[in-house]
């Protein structure tokens, strides 16, 4: 069994993931900007609501880096970088949104969410229609069933 | 939100018991001195704690240097690796009597599949792709109608648990043969509601009709060690 334990732990050890790539930190933003950005995006936007020091948020991240990349010419992808640190959040982009088609744009008390109706809590992640119709909100980590589910609401719903 | 998985993991637990309950009134499992409910529930567990770690890999997050990220199964688990995981824990916790052991479980297990499918009304997550049959339904605020592909996923492994159930029941087929017949519905089943689920990337379509080979191998070669004589149990 120990011998076991310990090809597992090489196992997982050489599956780890490479060095993050360098990245810029998001840039500030207000409410009224993303509402504006929100309303005026000629495709649905995605809003997710993340912060590198949130577990669940790092979670979810390769999953949304997938969906940009499948859907990123149907939906307009924003990230919403709250109640972090410029270094803390350049590094969770360059660990997993390296080269994602996602907007990042940063709110540094975190205040924006719950101005679009959401809540203080991380992640969330917004679904609009194209104009600015909220479709869903999911609160917490988002499978992939939910997320391809909302994507085909706001794309054809 | 880890609650409603837990809620679709209890109805799964439920199911499963109920199905191994009334087999033991039928006297269905009496090759089996293991005990079918602990070794399914700790194969399933172990299963799925594989099928997050895999999917982790392969989503390039280390479990060694995030191991909290294990417990967020919500985040993604590997159908295959957790899948394969469940398999080889069962395998090893039943190595002394494997056939029996699989023979006993299988229409419990199937009945556990469509527990964990009808969970989907407590998860909210019971919808798939667009569908104008008068039966689909809409989302809340959508007037886009959809299959309810996980309740036909729970129809569909409920219908095979009881017809395997009652044929163990009634019909008592040789050894391996239930066993072989579930994992052939199984694969079936995932194969015919795959094309209704939403999915960013497709489901383990080629994994479900591996399945379905292996399935068809093991009723090929249980009722051919049958016919000649022999048991392929090795006893």
């Amino acid at each position: 069994m120990p011998r076991a334990i310990v090809i597992l732990g090489l196992v997982l050890a050489a599956c780890s993931p490479t060095a993050a790539v360098d990245a810029d930190p998001p840039p500030p933003t207000t409410a009224e900007e993303v509402a504006s950005i929100i309303e005026a995006s000629e495709v649905p936007v995605i809003v997710n609501v993340w912060a590198s020091w949130c577990v669940p948020c790092r979670s979810e991240a390769p999953l949304l880096s997938r969906a940009a990349d499948r859907h990123g010419n149907e939906v307009l992808m924003l990230g919403l970088n709250v109640r972090d640190t410029p270094n803390g959040a350049a590094r969770f982009i360059g660990e997993f949104f390296p080269d994602a088609a996602i907007v990042h744009l940063a709110d540094s008390n975190g205040g924006i969410p719950i101005d679009l109706g959401g809540s203080r809590g991380v992640p969330l992640t917004f679904f609009y229609r194209q104009g600015g119709e909220l479709s869903f909100l999911h609160y917490g980590v988002i499978d992939e069933r939910t997320l391809a589910l909302q994507i085909d609401e706001i794309v054809n719903g | 939100m880890e609650f409603t998985l837990l809620a679709a993991a209890a109805f799964a637990v439920a199911a499963l018991y109920g199905m191994l309950y009334w087999e033991a009134r039928h006297g269905n499992a009496d090759r089996c001195a293991g005990n079918l409910f602990e070794t399914a529930v700790t194969s399933a567990a172990l299963g799925i704690f594989i099928g997050r770690i895999v999917a982790m890999l392969l989503d390039g997050v280390s479990p060694i240097t995030h191991p909290a990220d294990i417990l967020l199964v919500r985040a993604g688990v590997s159908t295959v690796g957790a899948t394969l995981g469940a398999l080889a824990v069962f395998a090893w916790l039943s190595r002394r009597e494997l056939i029996p052991m699989a023979d006993g479980i299988s229409a419990a297990a199937l009945a556990g599949l469509a527990g964990w499918h009808a969970g989907c009304v407590a998860r909210d997550a019971c919808l798939g792709t667009a569908s104008d049959l008068p039966w689909a339904l809409a989302q809340e605020g959508s007037s886009l109608t959809r299959h309810p592909v996980a309740l036909y996923a729970a129809a569909l492994f409920a219908a095979a648990a009881v017809a395997i159930a009652l044929w163990k029941a009634y019909r008592r087929p040789g050894f391996g043969i239930p066993a072989s017949t579930a994992l052939i519905a199984a694969g079936t089943i995932r194969l015919l509601v795959e094309p209704m689920q939403p999915s960013l990337s497709g489901g383990p379509v080629w994994f479900y009709a591996l399945g379905v080979v292996v399935g068809v191998a093991g009723l090929v070669t249980f009722r051919l060690s049958r016919f000649s004589g022999g048991d392929a149990t090795g006893r």
